[in-house]
């Protein structure tokens, strides 16, 4: 190999690494995907600096954390990821708070005659009609997870579990039953009240699955600024955010 | 059509990412691609299989194993940040490593077939000459190769602006950070009303990825009529 070629590849290397060691002051925030819209436009009324959001289903996240992903606040959409992280002593102790309340609801594509009532033992395989049922990863994706609860406590979880279509977070299951690709689908509220495309069905009683809440901690190694935005985020200005996408604000 | 300060910042990620891991690539790419082309020794179908391996396997594997090996916990990653302070986990560098080892295939098959091309009786000639090795490398060899290590190179950089599985998987989808283009793409299709944005950034890349395929095919038959017309 020529001595111009070797000079090329050690530029290249010392490039590679000082990109990698330059200090990650950046604030990242890892949220649970139904919080985008939500927490995007409450982030841009935060009057520091602007934080870089990465959305995906809690579990994602929660895994990446694990694994040393930089990020400094984590909002998860279930306490089984957050205790997860709690577990491997991954929270900053005293940060964990929980920030908002969620409902579950049952939806359709919006021009769908699709009618159901809510109740134990609803015919809900027959209502699919060969198609399936969009919903977040029931076993690891919280909406799944509450979704499962749910329809497991309505003794209707056995007859449709072969029809699901699970998804990496709730919104692409939101994705599939506004373009039509699944006749129902499992999702938040607050996701289906800012998607045009679909219309709710049905409410599932919140006794029917675990509370939907979303912790909020900051992560080992946070960056400084994160404090204060945690503390936005709890903050009237961002609570009225929340509210106005049907989230409920807890104390 | 005028770009959004976010669409920039999306493109502007994605070339340096891509950018970073074709050049990141060179060295190995000509190394491995040179030993492919003129070396026989045992074992040599099973290199050129594992060269390969990133063309076949799903990218989430290769992501994966970047993970468990330059992650933070990682063995390697582990001691890379602790001796050298050298972080790819979740850094617009790792997209650039994973970038590089999914185009890594591209650039050496480009590579060693021009290798192959070289009219092996010119280096001959230049060692009878009295030229040493390195200096008939560089100053017979690599200037009949050129068009192909910079075609090469095109399509390493092309294949890294579609990296999707391996990049998310090792570096997750920070934007700013590693959100390059189709993983923009990815979470817009997620984004009630996102279709129109997400179509533009579909434009966006459709027209880099043919400008680079159609430039390297124009520079692979000008290398053809160059290699006959000598």
């Amino acid at each position: 190999m020529s001595a111009r070629l070797a000079a090329l590849a050690a530029v290249v290397c010392l490039a590679l690494a000082a990109g990698a060691a330059r200090a990650q002051d950046r604030l990242v925030v890892f949220a649970a995907a139904s919080l985008r819209n939500a927490l995007d436009e409450a982030a841009a009324g935060y009057a520091g600096p602007r934080p870089a959001i990465s959305y995906a289903g809690s579990s994602s996240l929660a895994k990446q954390i694990e694994r040393g992903a930089p990020a400094s606040l984590f909002i998860s959409a279930d306490r089984d990821w957050m205790n997860y992280l709690q577990k491997r002593g991954l929270l900053v102790p005293g940060t964990r708070r929980d920030l908002l309340g969620n409902r579950l609801v049952l939806i359709a594509p919006r021009n769908s005659t699709i009618k159901l009532t809510i109740r134990p033992g609803m015919p809900l395989l027959q209502a699919l009609g060969g198609g399936r049922l969009a919903l977040g990863n029931p076993y690891h994706v919280p909406a799944g997870m509450y979704a499962r609860a749910a329809l497991e406590s309505l003794g209707v979880w056995e007859s449709v579990k072969s029809r699901v279509a699970a998804t990496e977070n709730v919104r692409i299951a939101l994705a599939l039953v506004a373009r039509d690709e699944a006749p129902l689908g499992v999702v938040y509220e607050t996701d289906a009240l800012v998607e045009p495309g679909v219309r709710i069905v049905g409410r599932f009683a919140a006794s029917l699955h675990p509370p939907i809440v979303y912790p909020m901690a900051l992560i080992k190694g946070a960056a400084p600024a994160a404090r204060a935005f945690a503390a936005y985020l709890g903050g009237r200005r961002a609570r009225a955010v929340f509210r106005k996408y049907g989230f409920t604000p807890l104390n | 059509m005028l770009l959004t300060p976010a669409e920039l910042e999306v493109l502007g990620l994605s070339l340096k990412v891509a950018v970073t891991g074709a050049i990141a690539s060179l060295p190995v790419a000509l190394l491995l691609a040179y030993v492919l082309a003129r070396a026989q020794f045992p074992g040599k179908i099973l290199l050129d299989g594992i060269v390969h391996l990133p063309l076949v396997l799903p990218p989430v594997v290769i992501g994966y194993l970047l993970l468990v090996a330059l992650g933070r916990n990682g063995l390697l990653g582990a001691w890379l940040a602790e001796h050298l302070g050298i972080v790819f986990a979740f850094r617009w560098t790792g997209a650039a490593l994973a970038a590089s080892v999914m185009g890594l295939p591209l650039a050496v098959r480009a590579m060693r077939q021009a290798i192959e091309g070289v009219d092996r009786r010119l280096e001959a000639a230049a060692s009878t000459l009295g030229a040493p090795p390195a200096a008939v490398f560089v100053s017979v060899t690599l200037p009949l190769i050129l068009p192909g290590l910079l075609n090469g190179m095109l399509l390493a950089f092309a294949r890294s602006l579609g990296e999707f599985g391996a990049t998310i998987t090792f570096v997750s989808n920070i934007p700013g950070e590693t959100q390059t283009l189709p993983l923009a793409i990815y979470s817009l299709t997620q984004v009630p009303g996102g279709d129109a944005q997400a179509m533009r950034l579909c434009l966006i890349s459709i027209a880099i990825s043919l400008s680079a395929l159609v430039l390297s095919e124009i520079m692979l038959r000008r290398a053809r009529r160059r290699a006959q017309g000598a």
